[in-house]
């Protein structure tokens, strides 16, 4: 019909369907992206469209940076966003169970964190509400992650990914890190990036879990309510040892901080008492690795090495409750976070 | 009316899966024949192959002269294991695909052998043929045949797996000597 055709709002509308029936999208609707929007993304890098940014190799298949750019318009992103995108992306392929994330029944987020002053300059929340929704930078530069799995790489639900529940909000979890809280050095620096510096870094997870406690001024008490659920059984999945990371509130943080505690001593304190006797492991019927070396007893060490062990800061100062993540696979993290560039440095 | 909206798909090896790949030559007969047995890290998988190889050594006449694991359930084998089959086995066997990256992995596996000349038989869990079956299609070899045996296997017993294995051994047998397409690709 003619009202149709003329009609912006329908003709947007329609524009979305056209997404939808190509199969672009991951459920909701996208926006649009045209050449124009590509070389927008483009001029925020001065990156070559063609550049080749990551390979399956074993799906035969490659992603650009044009393709990215595409993606990320797609998800809703701003092209000033796109330098972020491009880092998130490379900081999630420096993981390496990146290579078969994607099929896996585990079905993993990455968990992308931002540091530095462009969190303020686009508007990446790092305070209260910082797992969302209601930031449109943390939902769509997230949100780009997966559309340029699905996209660039063809990998669809139930078909070569195999998720088997999958977790809540896969392609949503974007926090900026609230370095002005925290009492340590912001989680980039721990990726090897100068401090000040726009950084991405980007760990896979499983899941999500919070630690309220809101009870104590007890910096051990504290640490031996994460050291409990980061020892979880049903994290476990076999091998030397399961996986945990925290984003801790900034109330949390600063009771540790004010103890004395730095980034490294937490994560000492937390190898040394995420445990399990080897008794728990066996009566859960996941004794076959933990008892292999010794008899029915005994403790086993949930965590991998302490440095293994990812903690950053996020949230606001209202509540003392912090965030207990599971890193996909035994690798842990990278821990190398990756500069955001953009075209021309800003002052 | 959308033309001017960019595809997102459009990238380098997009249209990997129109170049189609040859299938190996099917032996006549397997008496006698050199049988490769190609793992994965999957629990059992090594287990269940070696189960197969005795009851083809045994019942066919076939002779077991190679068994390796590969390391990493995502990628294909590495080359030095790959040219090792080649050079030493007439026919291979490889899984088990009971997972979501190693069954889409094991068939290219599969595939690569057969591209070599290797007649191989991929052994995938009921369970992930969606994602087996995409492999084959994203390699070029769309209704590449596979055997499929139920969900799961890594929580069987010893004798669970030699019971499935021989269960398993009549429908290898039936893709190493017959056509290994389900119809013309």
């Amino acid at each position: 019909m003619t009202s149709e055709v003329t009609d912006p709002v329908a003709q947007a509308k329609a524009a979305i369907e056209y997404c939808y029936e190509q199969g672009w999208t991951d459920g909701l609707p996208v926006v649009p992206a045209t050449a124009a929007d590509v070389a927008a993304c483009l001029a925020t890098t001065g990156r070559d469209g063609d550049e080749v940014i990551s390979s399956q190799p074993h799906l035969s298949r490659s992603v650009t940076v044009a393709q990215a750019a595409a993606n990320a318009i797609m998800a809703g992103c701003k092209p000033e966003y796109f330098p972020v995108v491009l880092a998130a992306w490379q900081a999630v392929c420096l993981e390496r169970a990146s290579r078969g994330a994607w099929q896996s029944t585990s079905g993993p987020a990455p968990l992308i964190i931002v540091n530095g002053p462009v969190r303020s300059r686009l508007g990446v929340n790092y305070a209260g509400g910082v797992f969302g929704p209601g930031f449109r930078a943390n939902a769509t530069i997230a949100r780009a992650i997966g559309l340029i799995v699905r996209n660039g790489y063809g990998i669809h639900p139930q078909e070569l990914e195999q998720a088997t529940q999958g977790l809540p909000g896969r392609w949503s979890v974007c926090i900026g890190e609230n370095e002005e809280m925290s009492p340590w050095e912001p989680l980039s620096v721990v990726g090897g990036v100068a401090p000040g510096t726009d950084a991405v870094s980007a760990i896979l997870i499983r899941t999500c879990e919070y630690v309220d406690n809101r009870s104590t001024d007890s910096a051990a008490a504290v640490l031996t309510d994460f050291a409990d659920s980061l020892a979880r059984l049903g994290a476990y999945v076999g091998g030397a040892h399961s996986s945990g990371g925290l984003v801790l509130g900034p109330e949390h943080a600063q009771l540790l901080g004010n103890a004395g505690y730095s980034r490294a001593d937490v994560q000492e304190w937390l190898f040394e008492h995420a445990v399990r006797d080897r008794s728990d492991m066996v009566a859960a019927g996941k004794g076959e690795h933990a008892v292999a070396d010794a008899d029915h007893g005994g403790p086993f060490r949930m965590m991998p090495a302490a440095q293994d062990i990812p903690i950053m800061v996020a949230g606001a100062a209202n509540a003392a409750m912090s965030m207990v993540f599971r890193p996909f696979g035994w690798a842990a993290w990278s821990r190398q976070s990756v500069p955001v560039g953009y075209a021309e440095e800003r002052s | 009316m959308f033309e001017n909206i960019v595809d997102p798909t459009v990238g380098p090896g997009a249209g990997a899966q129109r170049r189609p790949v040859a299938l190996a030559d099917r032996p006549a007969s397997l008496r006698g024949l050199r049988l490769g047995l190609l793992a994965n890290t999957k629990r059992n998988a090594e287990q269940f192959l070696a189960d197969v190889g005795t009851v083809l050594a045994g019942d066919y006449g076939m002779r077991v002269v190679l068994a390796r694991k590969k390391p990493n359930i995502v990628e294909t084998a590495p080359e030095p294991i790959m040219a090792e089959l080649g050079e030493q086995c007439d026919v291979v066997v490889t899984g088990v695909g009971d997972c979501g990256s190693c069954s889409a992995s094991a068939v290219a596996d599969g595939l690569l052998l057969e591209q070599a000349g290797i007649p191989a038989v991929v052994i995938c869990s009921d369970a992930f043929t969606v994602s087996a079956d995409a492999m084959a299609y994203l390699r070029g070899a769309a209704g590449y045949r596979y055997v499929t045996t139920p969900h799961p296997v890594a929580n069987l017993t010893p004798e669970g797996v030699q019971s499935r294995a021989a269960a398993a051994v009549p429908a290898i047998v039936a893709l190493l000597t017959e056509p290994a397409m389900a119809a013309s690709a």
